[in-house]
């Protein structure tokens, strides 16, 4: 096994775990906006798949698009986490700009939800 | 099979716990699910081009992950507006 496959066989290996993390502790939360902070380690994962790439294919056409596709998710994923907390705010109170008498946290307890 | 088809497999694992989170729950839960499936689709789709050796299909997972963005944000338009 060349130096070239181990390297590649490393950074897929970190790309897969960083996959079943996001998703296993995205499912594990129990506030929506909880999981919502597991989808920062897909999007990281993509810059280490665009390492990846570059050491498989070389300084390909492919390996310039994957840098870019990491980029746009990386950038995207800041955007929709966003906008998304802000849905779920809107969604819980009606409004998203802080008020007076908004609680500091919207996320309600897990209590309040269980009952 | 190559490693990056087996990492390819391996990743798909990993759309298992987006599906439990798509289909059931309520729908903010719902909607993080589908961002999820989303990016892992997109990195999904990116091995599976390297693995494959078809690299001009390269575009394809481009595609999505722009695409992905404003899908994303309709959804989550509609849900904080209309839902």
């Amino acid at each position: 096994m060349s130096a070239h496959q181990i390297t590649t066989s490393v950074l897929l290996a970190i790309v897969v775990l960083l996959c079943w993390v996001g998703s296993l502790g995205m499912l594990r939360m129990r506030q929506p906006t909880q999981a919502l902070h597991y989808l920062a380690l897909p999007g990281m994962s993509t810059v280490v798949l665009a390492a990846a790439v570059f050491i498989a294919t070389g300084n390909s056409n492919a390996a310039w698009k994957t840098v870019f596709i990491a980029a746009t998710l990386l950038a995207i994923n800041s955007v929709v986490a966003h906008a998304t907390a802000r849905a779920f705010r809107l969604r819980q109170l009606g409004h998203w700009q802080p008020r007076d008498g908004d609680p500091i946290e919207f996320v309600r307890d897990t209590q309040e939800l269980e009952q | 099979m190559n490693l990056w088809l087996l990492a390819t497999a391996l990743t798909s694992i990993a759309l298992l716990p987006c599906a439990a989170m798509c289909l059931r729950g309520s729908p903010e839960r719902r909607l993080v699910g589908l961002e999820m499936t989303s990016m892992i689709v997109t990195i999904d789709m990116v091995m599976f081009v390297i693995g494959s050796g078809r690299l001009p299909f390269i575009d394809m997972p481009l595609a999505l992950a722009i695409l992905s963005f404003g899908g994303g944000l309709v959804f989550t338009r509609f849900l904080g507006k209309y839902l």
